[in-house]
């Protein structure tokens, strides 16, 4: 399983790979830009492993890439024009992953933090909020650049709403497979698979060289 | 016997000023309560929720520690009740159509009054569950709360318009502009709250027994 998802994900970097190759053979840069960039991020997890020692879960890692990848073969293909409801599936795909990455951050706070206690369903509900806050800041964003710079990020309100839905569902979906995986793993288990001792350790050393070497 | 000699110094450590704040809390939340009434009765369900889930908050405490002292400080038990007032009085809706910046004070008062109830949960969660917090988690959960809160009613009410054939909400930017105030309410809440729990004088955080628990202080996990 996890083999195959680690080659799965090799196999989308180097489709976004692809779209950048194809796009600059082709003359047709405008998707270019971002897929390099979200090459860039979805190698990020992998330079965090590297320099830190922090590992995500693996399925953690699979989503990140793959809603890259939708996004930018998506929009190469042309998918956000021609298949209804793309937009809000890459939608859904990046507000879970952000719910995804705030259930992470949580989860360490709640154990790193001495004076701070959450347990399992309230942790939950957290997430829905979070998901969900996030979504109305991305709304706000995606508002204020077309309110300042005049582009067209939002198409009305059936399209913020449904966005907004979809967000509230990736809460709920994120939520429930954040607990169960919780259960099925302990927390403690969890935050230590993610080795952020290590990578603290590694910070501390890299300030205390610094200071030293001032 | 032991009850009555409970009760009679009960009262006696009770001034006049406190029971005068009381009062006025006890007002609000009768407010509060007859705009929940209305709601139920109308069917409007988000705002029935809303002022429901708000009532609870505000008499938990009262019945858990069987003391109508115990109640909310009357300034936070109006900021509460404020939205429902203007949501149902007509008057509020006679400014709305006459005013277009009386929708950004409705979406003001909605925003404080999410606050509160953000706050009152971080509070009682505290008092009768588990979850701990700290003051810079729970004011951070305080913004998610009035933020996540207002999406997910957006939603309810686009889904509302939907079902009904209305147009409450009329344009994308009107629900932008009631998010703008939510994440300014919300965010400036979070600020308020925190010197204003800092502020709020030791008599009288004794009396309202509850105001204290923003965070159990020195509580820590083993």
């Amino acid at each position: 399983m996890e083999e195959r998802l680690k080659l799965l994900s090799r196999a989308m970097q180097a489709g976004t790979v692809a779209v950048a190759v194809a796009g600059i053979v082709t003359g047709n840069l405008t998707w270019v830009p971002a897929a390099i960039i979200a090459l860039f991020i979805s190698f990020i997890p992998s330079i965090l492993r590297r320099d830190l020692k922090i590992t995500l879960p693996i399925e953690l890692n699979f989503w990140i890439v793959l809603a890259l990848f939708l996004h930018v073969v998506g929009g190469f293909s042309g998918f956000y024009d021609s298949i209804p409801g793309w937009d809000h599936l890459t939608h859904m795909m990046s507000s879970s992953l952000i719910g995804a990455l705030g259930f992470v951050m949580v989860v360490i706070v709640d154990k790193y933090v001495k004076s701070i206690y959450l347990p399992r369903p309230f942790l939950s509900f957290f997430i829905v909020m979070f998901t969900m806050a996030m979504g109305v800041l991305w709304e706000l964003m995606e508002f204020a650049n077309d309110s300042l710079a005049h582009t067209q990020l939002q198409y009305g309100l059936t399209d913020t709403m449904v966005d907004l839905l979809f967000d509230g569902i990736a809460g709920f979906i994120v939520a429930i497979f954040g607990v169960q995986y919780l259960l099925r793993v302990s927390a403690d288990h969890f935050v230590d698979s993610l080795h952020v001792d290590e990578a603290k350790d590694k910070i501390v050393d890299y300030l205390q060289k610094r200071r030293d070497s001032v | 016997m032991a009850a009555r000699s409970r009760t009679s110094s009960l009262l006696t450590a009770i001034t006049p000023e406190a029971i005068i704040e009381a009062e006025l809390s006890w007002i609000a939340s009768l407010v509060l309560f007859f705009a929940t009434v209305y709601t139920v009765l109308k069917l409007d369900v988000l705002w029935a929720a809303f002022g429901i889930a708000a009532i609870s908050l505000y008499v938990l405490p009262i019945i858990s520690m069987r003391n109508p002292f115990r109640a909310l400080p009357w300034e936070m038990t109006i900021l509460l009740a404020a939205p429902m007032l203007l949501h149902i009085s007509s008057g509020s809706g006679i400014m709305l159509e006459h005013f277009g910046w009386w929708r950004h004070l409705t979406d003001l008062a909605f925003a404080l009054s999410l606050a509160t109830i953000g706050l009152l949960l971080t509070v009682e969660l505290q008092m009768y569950t588990d979850v701990r917090m700290n003051r810079p988690f729970a004011m951070l959960f305080v913004v998610m709360f009035t933020m996540g809160i207002s999406g997910l009613w957006q939603v309810g009410e686009y889904i509302g318009d939907v079902v009904n054939h209305a147009h409450n909400l009329t344009s994308n930017r009107q629900v932008m502009m009631s998010f703008v105030w939510v994440l300014v309410g919300g965010m400036l809440m979070g600020f308020v709250y925190d010197l204003y729990l800092k502020a709020i004088s030791e008599n009288r955080k004794r009396t309202l027994g509850l105001i204290h628990l923003w965070e159990v202080p020195k509580w820590k996990k083993d």
